[in-house]
């Protein structure tokens, strides 16, 4: 009989041990063709503009820091870099703020009408960004906004705000009725509720919200074109780099080493948050 | 501390009744337990006490003031969660000075009082702990501290040990009573659907099922003379035995035609004979009451229950000493021995009615 039974069992040709690493080479080789643009941008930003075109393949066999101080200084991409710190800081504080306050009420309390607030902030998904530019560069000129870093700020927090409502009404509303219960039975009012014991429970939307609206507010395009049309110097970085392009001339080592500023700050963010950033997407999926 | 008065109290929940009118009269520094089976309207009542649930009929006084009301926090009471509720991102002490803190109390007037909670319910060595880290046991004293930090009038208590495993339940249970004596004798309304902790605990208990009072009284009136079939059924274990008579001139006659007599006098027609486990005795075939045969013995060290199969098809319950060693399938007589309780047809309990003892 025992013996019978270990006959059936049909041994793998290779142990679970070998698969996991053939597994993980091959997982490697399609991240390099991933990340491949990447490399050759970093690679490129480390290279004189006449040795980029030189095929001399990704390690640069001259490595040289002048684009970055050229990109920096010249290109005006120092300033750029503050004013989108200052762009991404503020809106990030503003969305953060605001969307966990309305995913809370939104989220934990029946008031009439709550229904169609849901259904028309849903709708707004669906608008595309290209037709409310006009109406919001518009409605930043009457605000006097129109001409400022302040205006991109306030701008850029509209991007995802929905989104990010949605994430923490999910949240909120999966939390036990006993928490706050408890705090009303301490008489602790509303908004300390949320403050010290709503808000904090919530970081793993929190985080989440920080990190895709530093993303989202660090790479916009389109709004920081249209309102820094008018004044260069509030371009942000994506817009600035895309001033490396002339008429005639593309500077590559300029654009990449512009580039590679730009997104470092990204990255490195992600790198320090991705396991709170998981956390966040995997709890809302569940929620 | 004061008392608490329910005057026709209920809940509807929309256009659905959940509590049809209820009074309750709680002396001050009372023990009373709520007990009922699940979805009886206990922790709805509770939290109607609390100020977590509004009011819709009736009127609840706290001492002498009406709270209908008034805020959960001034109402002096303090409700201890089935769940616990603590907020799992603060410390224990945190946990138990968060009310005090946020109301604006100084620091060393929360500080102290948390330790004297804590002292009081041996939780010095944990205050610096998560929630998290805490074990089940553990984090219901914490629950407990929370609510004796807020030195309030009434304490309540919905279902507090039912996440414990069945010995900590036991050692809890001890601890509650302790803390009742302890606190002053504070008031106390503690809700649960285990007779058994209702009996343990109790100065008074209040049956309640599908949102009405079956009966108020101390734990052993109940036992003793339930006023119905449901409380008679509900308060004690193993539970009452009921069994069907019909009456023919001054005896009641069993299912199996076998007639007893009745002494006593009532105008009331018996249709149902309880009695309990501890009531009855084990005899020889042909002896006692009624014959039957033993289909299941259950051995709890000091006692018995055998269940015997009765010739009408019911299974009634004998609790004998321990070691009787009854084997299953013999057939047996059972001797009515003991107290035993009459009820009439609507379920209402008969005064003044036993058996004829020969
Ligand atoms: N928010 C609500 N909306 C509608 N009905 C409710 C609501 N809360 C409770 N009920 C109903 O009220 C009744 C009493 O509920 P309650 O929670 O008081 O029962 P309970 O006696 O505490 O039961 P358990 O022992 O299971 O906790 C139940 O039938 C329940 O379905
Ligand atoms: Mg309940």
């Amino acid at each position: 009989m025992a013996a019978e039974a270990v006959e059936g069992i049909r041994q793998p040709l290779v142990t679970p041990r070998v698969r996991r690493w053939l597994v993980s080479a091959g997982l490697a080789a399609v991240c390099c063709i991933w990340i491949y643009p990447l490399l050759w941008m970093v690679s490129a930003s480390l290279k004189s503009n006449a040795m980029i075109f030189a095929n001399e393949g990704l390690v640069p066999s001259q490595p040289t820091f002048e684009n970055y101080v050229k990109a920096w200084n010249q290109a005006n991409i120092g300033a750029y870099f503050f004013n989108t710190l200052f762009v991404t800081v503020g809106s990030v504080a503003i969305v953060t703020i605001s969307t966990a306050m309305m995913g809370y009420v939104l989220g934990r309390r029946r008031f009439p009408g709550r229904g169609l607030i849901f259904a028309l902030i849903i709708f707004t998904i669906f608008v595309p960004q290209g037709y409310t530019i006009i109406p919001v560069f518009d409605l930043l000129t009457r605000l006097g906004i129109g001409q400022s870093l302040w205006g991109v700020m306030l701008a850029t927090s509209g991007g995802s705000f929905v989104i990010f409502v949605l994430l923490f009404a999910g949240y909120f509303s999966q939390m036990p009725n006993e928490l706050e219960e408890a705090a009303k039975m301490d008489g602790v009012g509303f908004v300390k509720t949320f403050w010290y014991v709503m808000l904090p429970l919530s970081r793993p939307i929190i985080v989440t919200v920080v990190v895709m609206q530093t993303l989202y507010a660090w790479n916009d395009f389109l709004l920081p074109l249209v309102v820094t049309l008018a004044n260069p110097a509030i371009r942000t970085l994506s817009v600035g780099v895309y001033a490396f392009k002339g008429e005639n001339f593309v500077d590559w080592g300029g654009m990449t080493a512009a580039s590679t500023i730009t997104i470092l700050p990204v990255v490195i963010l992600f790198l320090f948050l991705q396991r709170y950033f998981i956390d966040g997407l995997a709890g809302a999926v569940k929620g | 501390m004061s008392g608490l008065s329910l005057q026709s109290v209920k809940k509807n929940y929309g256009a659905t009744p959940v509590i049809h009118g209820v009074d309750i009269e709680i002396e001050k520094g009372e023990f009373v337990v709520f007990v009922g089976p699940s979805g009886c309207g206990k922790s709805t009542l509770l939290r109607m006490i609390a100020g977590l649930e509004e009011i819709t009929a009736g009127d609840v006084y706290i001492g002498d003031q009406r709270v209908n009301d008034v805020d959960p926090s001034h109402r002096g009471v303090a409700m201890v969660f089935q769940t616990y509720a603590l907020y799992p991102h603060m410390s224990v002490e945190q946990n138990m000075g968060f009310g005090l803190r946020m109301n604006g109390r100084p620091r060393q007037e929360v500080a102290a009082r948390v330790a004297e909670a804590a002292r009081i319910l041996q939780i010095e060595e944990l205050l610096d702990r998560k929630p998290r880290q805490l074990s089940g046991g553990q984090r219901q004293r914490v629950a407990i501290g929370r609510a004796i930090v807020r030195d309030p009038e009434v304490f309540l208590f919905d279902e507090p040990l039912s996440n414990l495993d069945a010995e900590l339940r036991v050692a809890t249970r001890l601890e509650i009573a302790k803390l009742h004596r302890q606190l002053g004798g504070s008031t106390m309304i503690y809700v649960t659907h285990d007779q058994v902790e209702a009996m343990t605990l109790a100065d008074k208990i209040v049956v309640l099922r599908k949102g009405v009072v079956e009966q108020i009284g101390a734990p052993m009136d109940l036992y003793d003379k339930p006023a119905n079939l449901f409380v008679a059924g509900f308060i004690g274990s193993p539970k009452m035995n009921f069994l069907d008579v019909t009456v023919s001139d001054g005896s009641v006659v069993l299912k199996d035609g076998s007639s007893l007599a009745l002494t006593g006098t009532t105008k009331a027609v018996p249709t149902v004979l309880g009695i309990r486990a501890d009531q009855m005795r084990l005899a020889s075939a042909g002896e006692g009451a009624f014959s039957g045969e033993v289909s299941v013995v259950e051995r709890l060290g000091d006692a018995e229950f055998v269940y015997v199969r009765t010739a009408w098809d019911q299974e009634i319950v004998v609790r004998v000493e321990g070691g009787s060693n009854t084997p299953v399938g013999t057939t047996v007589g059972v001797v009515l021995s003991g107290r035993t309780h009459f009820f009439t047809g609507d379920g209402l309990a008969i005064e003044g009615l036993s058996l004829t003892r020969n």
